[in-house]
Formats: C-alpha cells, structure tokens, sequence
C-alpha cells in the first residue's frame, strides 16, 4: 500500500493498528530519530536509549487505541511514553556516560572539522565536552530535560513544552536554573586545569 | 537595566530581533557592568558547548535492528491477531451449528413423540384389521368384526399373549350361557340373555380372548 509522504500521524496509526505493516514502519522511521537522541541524551546509554526506544514503539503496535488525538499530536504521546520509560530507567540504574563508540563515530563524520587541530587542541576538545556532556547527565532530571531539548535538540520553548505537555514559563525557568548550574559546574572544571596550567 | 533583569533576559539575546529594546538595554548593560559582560561571555560558550555536544549526536538514531525487532513483533502480533480472531469466528460457527442441529433434533423428536404418543396405548391386538368392520347391526349369531379399542380383553383359558399379535376383533350377539363353553364361569340366572361379546380371533380361527363391550353390562 502506497504511503503519502504527508500522511497523517493518526491517520497511519489507524492503518497500522489494522494490520498495515508499511504503515507502522513509515511512522517509526518518522519519529524514532529524536526519540533516541531524547531518550540517549537523557540517560547517557546508548543500549538503555535503544531499549527505551524499542518499548514506545511496542506499545504503539500492542496498544494502539491508548492514543487519542484529541488530546494532542502522536510526537508529544510518544515523547510523554519516552519520558516515562526513561524515569524508570534512571530509577534503578546508575547514570553512565555516553557510549564511547556512538561519540567516535560522530566525530569521525565530522572528521573535516577536526582536520585543521593539531592533536593536543583535538584532545582538549573532546575532554570540554566530555565535561559538558557529563554536567548535563548531572542536572536533577527536570531541568535536564529543558536543557536536552531547547540547548541539545534546540527545539524552541513552544515545541520543548508542547512535548513535555507544560507551560512555557516552566520551560524557561528550567533551562535558566539548568544552564546556572551547568555554568557552576563547568565553571568548576575549569578552574582546575586552569589552575594546574598557571603553576607550570 | 540592572544586573537582575540582564540575569533574567539574557539568556534569550541571542534569539532577540536587532530592533527589540531589551536586546539594546542590555548591550548598553553590558558595557557598563564587568561582572555581567563576564556572565554573558560564559553563557555564549556554554551555549556553544551544548550546540557543539548536541551536534556530535545530532545524526544519532536508533540502530536498524530496532526497526527489524519491532517489524518482527508487529507482524508476530498480527499473525496471532488473525489467528485469535479466526478462532472466535470458528467457535461462534460450531455454536451456531450445534443450536441449529439441537433445534432440528427437538423438531423432530416432538414430531415423532406427536406421531407416537397415539399408538402409545397399542397392545398386541394392534395389528387388526380396521377394514372388515361391518357397519350394520349386529344379530343374533351373526359376527360382525368390532372396531378395536383394545386393553380390555381377556384372554381365554389356553390362549398366549404372543397369538394376538395377528388377531381380529368380531363382535358377535350370543347367549351369556354360550361364554361357559370358553371356559368362563357364567351366572346361570342369567344365562339366557343375550349379550354382546367382542372376540379376538387368532389366525387359525379359535377366540383367543374377548371382552364384554359396555353396553352389554
């Protein structure tokens, strides 16, 4: 069956939920990307993201009808599942820095950047965001997933809180004590080798 | 402005349109106030940082073995959907079957207990020939053959229950003396009135039993 680029979320959803397996996989491909990155970024794990990931779209196969449109879009049901199964998983597993390999493989398509560093600028780099990525896994959850979506996703305050179904106002607030306290963070960080460089 | 409204509009700057007075306000405050220019520059790295991490993950997606499980499960669940469904189908099909043959079973068995409940008060003498009734009256000595309402005969000295099956009831007028030749006991009083008598004939001609009909009591 021929699927419309612009087709309709509610619309595949209906088709899928009757059997229509090309119509299930046109909405996963449509909305699995920023799940992961949401669900990666949040927990730091690229297996707990697949996981989480793999669990949403489970409960869309198996239990279509929990999503009604009236309440709002398909994306912001699916990023409400998302935010839940990542609770759970924070709950009861440690937090763990971002997969190595993942990181690797970005930067290495993005090898033309990094071209013109000299090895020492490119090992300084990657400890800065090593540093950023793990302030952020640090923030208390509420405020990690402002700065995930409007610093990380850079969705716009609008689109941050139709997802995380709130007040902009709220969102604002968040990602203002969440940058706040990444800049206490990094700022902390930076002291020591800044520190450790001027007494050499 | 003061250091406090910069804190709090600050972060949005970068997003403000050039002509907006609160991005004019606070390039002004910027000038004037070290502490907040300090502030500003640390929030344009961390801003910067964060764009630099999201970016390094900006392509990342789930792996295609996701999308493979997932297609696996869906068409798993369908499978057992369409299953469970033809099930149903299935057990509403054999019900409907087992209520459509109960329904002709009772039909037919009321149909034949309707048909059997009249020859339920059949005996042995069932088998008699309705058609040799004889409509006129009876007299004296004449065998007329009597319509058969079977039960009351009584069988008569030396005769079998299994010799009536092929019997035929006659009626015959004759004198109440004439039964002690049968074998019966008469009362000899009466043993000149005439009475009527049906008689079960056997196949070989002899009374086998007989009755007294009510009239004749």
């Amino acid at each position: 069956m021929h699927i419309e680029a612009q087709e309709r979320d509610d619309v595949l959803l209906r088709r899928s939920a009757k059997g229509d397996e090309e119509a299930f996989t046109e909405l996963y491909r449509r909305h699995q990307a920023p799940l992961f990155r949401f669900a990666l970024r949040m927990s730091g794990n690229v297996w707990a993201a697949e996981e989480i990931v793999q669990d949403v779209f489970m409960i869309l196969i198996r239990e279509p009808k929990k999503f009604d449109p009236e309440r709002g879009a398909l994306r912001s049901f699916l990023y409400g599942i998302t935010r839940n199964r990542v609770m759970k998983h924070l709950e009861r597993a440690p937090r763990e820095l971002l997969h190595e390999e993942l990181v690797e493989d970005a930067i290495g398509q993005r090898g033309k950047a990094f071209e013109a560093m000299t090895p020492a600028e490119w090992a300084e780099v990657r400890e800065r965001r090593e540093q950023v990525r793990a302030a952020v896994l640090k923030l208390p959850v509420e405020f990690r997933e402002a700065v995930v979506l409007c610093g990380l996703e850079e969705l716009s305050y609008d689109e941050a809180a139709r997802l995380l179904d709130c007040p902009v106002g709220t969102i604002r607030s968040r990602l203002h004590r969440g940058r706040a306290l990444l800049l206490a963070k990094l700022e902390m960080l930076r002291d020591t080798p800044k520190r450790a460089g001027a007494s050499r | 402005m003061t250091c406090e409204e910069f804190e709090l509009a600050g972060l949005d700057l970068e997003t403000m349109q050039e002509d907006d007075p609160v991005l004019n306000a606070a390039r002004e405050h910027l000038r004037s106030c070290t502490r907040c220019a300090a502030l500003h520059e640390n929030w344009q790295t961390l801003r910067a940082d964060l764009q630099a991490v999201g970016a390094e993950t900006k392509e990342a997606k789930a792996p295609l073995r996701v999308e493979m499980r997932l297609r696996q499960e869906f068409r798993t669940r369908q499978k057992t959907v369409k299953a469970r469904r033809a099930a149903v189908y299935a057990g509403w099909t054999l019900a409907a079957a087992a209520v459509v043959v109960a329904a002709v079973s009772w039909a037919h068995w009321r149909h034949e207990y309707g048909k059997g409940s009249t020859p339920s008060a059949v005996n042995s003498a069932q088998n008699v020939n309705m058609n040799k009734t004889t409509p006129a009256g009876p007299e004296l000595g004449e065998a007329i053959v009597a319509a058969n309402d079977a039960g009351e005969f009584t069988l008569l000295p030396g005769s079998f229950p299994g010799m009536l099956e092929d019997a035929t009831v006659v009626r015959v007028q004759m004198q109440r003396g004439a039964l002690s030749a049968l074998g019966l006991t008469v009362n000899e009083e009466r043993a000149a009135d005439l009475i009527q008598v049906d008689l079960l004939v056997g196949d070989d001609g002899q009374p086998q039993a007989l009755r007294l009909p009510q009239t004749t009591n």
